[in-house]
């Protein structure tokens, strides 16, 4: 089909194909995350996973009254990251890091990673923001 | 024979004279030369990410269809929402099934041959090897499965895939979509000067939908990219900590 160019730009302005595509393969992060609750914890790498479907990091967190808690933080596909430029060994077991991530829903020790600021203070997105994060697929 | 210098110069002025070949790249037989990395969604997360802004691109020159929702029927459309995102199949690292597995933000790589293309995903190790058969005949002893049966033909610079076979275990994007094993889908890839390709699928199933649904993606090249191991299964957590009430 001949499309005249001034209708394909007007279709190309009004963006109708930019639409928000998935950034999360296999899981809906609102089931599982609270796009709402980021927080920020800065805790001592103790375990690296560097896994599908998703890797995940556990950081040593010491609460008000000096008791740990170990939080896991879960982060994009190993591949995903690779490809953004983050590669395993910049988790480092013993590195002081701050992470900022999504609540898990069910009130684990468990957030989305979204950005790590790693001991010289660089930063890192691990994974999705919690309000662009679209479930699966667009229904 | 296909390697004759004589046909290889007759391809090439053919297409010249339609002004064709300065557009596409193409293939040894002048069809349009689909192969190589290519990605549905994500793509924009790739490369010089590291200060978390994305990758903008141009508007593309052939958009494909808007999204829209599935028409189901009414019956239909009633079971979907009894679904959660805990039943995802994806969820418990199953193959996606067509054409959801084209959304996929993993890239997919084409292999493409004068009687055959291959298709082989990052998502969920998934590949389908795709005979060109202008008749779209498919083999009759199909057993349900969850990429379905697929074979091609060309429309043209069109690759067009006519996809049968399905179980009805995936779904077809979102939570809920599901479907019968009536499921049809028609797939089309027009490779764009843009060094794009423009997917569409035409998805019909008279048991669940009122109207073939139509939906689609645009495939770009992610930068610096191949196709790696996805071992979906090896350390799947998430399961357990949904917080679905049904």
């Amino acid at each position: 089909m001949k499309i005249p160019n001034r209708i394909k730009l007007l279709i190309a302005c009004s963006g109708l194909m930019l639409s928000a595509l998935p950034v999360t393969a296999h899981h809906s992060f609102a089931a599982e995350y609270d796009s709402k609750g980021l927080i920020t914890l800065a805790g001592v790498i103790s375990k690296v996973e560097w896994t599908n479907p998703h890797i995940y990091f556990y950081i040593d967190v010491k609460d008000a009254s000096g008791s740990v808690v170990t939080w896991a933080v879960e982060g994009y596909p190993p591949n995903t990251l690779k490809r953004t430029g983050f590669t395993r060994d910049d988790l480092k077991l013993g590195d002081m890091v701050s992470v900022t991530g999504y609540k898990a829903k069910d009130s684990s020790s468990r957030v989305a990673g979204r950005e790590i600021t790693f001991p010289d203070g660089s930063k890192k997105f691990a994974g999705p923001a919690g309000g662009s994060a679209p479930p699966t697929d667009s229904k | 024979m296909t390697s004759s210098p004589v046909r290889y110069f007759a391809i090439a002025a053919f297409s010249g004279l339609l002004g064709l070949a300065a557009t596409i790249p193409r293939a040894a037989d002048g069809k349009p030369n689909l192969s190589g990395v290519w990605q549905g969604g994500g793509v924009s997360l790739y490369g010089d990410a590291a200060d978390g802004t994305q990758r903008t691109y141009a508007a593309p020159v052939n958009p494909p269809p808007k999204r829209e929702s599935i028409p189901y029927q009414a019956w239909a459309e009633t079971k979907s929402k009894t679904f959660t995102p805990t039943d995802d199949p994806t969820l418990r690292c199953l193959l996606a099934g067509v054409p959801r597995i084209t959304t996929m933000p993993m890239p997919l790589e084409i292999i493409q041959t004068p009687k055959e293309i291959a298709i082989a995903y990052e998502s969920f190790h998934a590949f389908r090897i795709i005979p060109i058969n202008d008749k779209l005949q498919h083999p009759k002893d199909l057993v349900p499965t969850w990429m379905g049966d697929s074979v091609a033909r060309w429309d043209g610079d069109t690759l067009v895939v006519d996809v049968t076979g399905f179980n009805d275990k995936t779904w077809l994007n979102g939570t809920g979509s599901f479907h019968t094993e009536d499921l049809h889908v028609v797939e089309r890839y027009q490779l764009n000067s843009d060094d794009t390709i423009t997917y569409t699928a035409t998805v019909t199933d008279p048991k669940v939908l009122t109207k073939p649904w139509i939906t689609g993606a645009l495939l770009r090249r992610p930068p610096n990219t191949r196709v790696e191991e996805y071992e979906c299964i090896e350390n799947n957590q998430d399961v357990e900590h949904m917080q679905v009430k049904k």
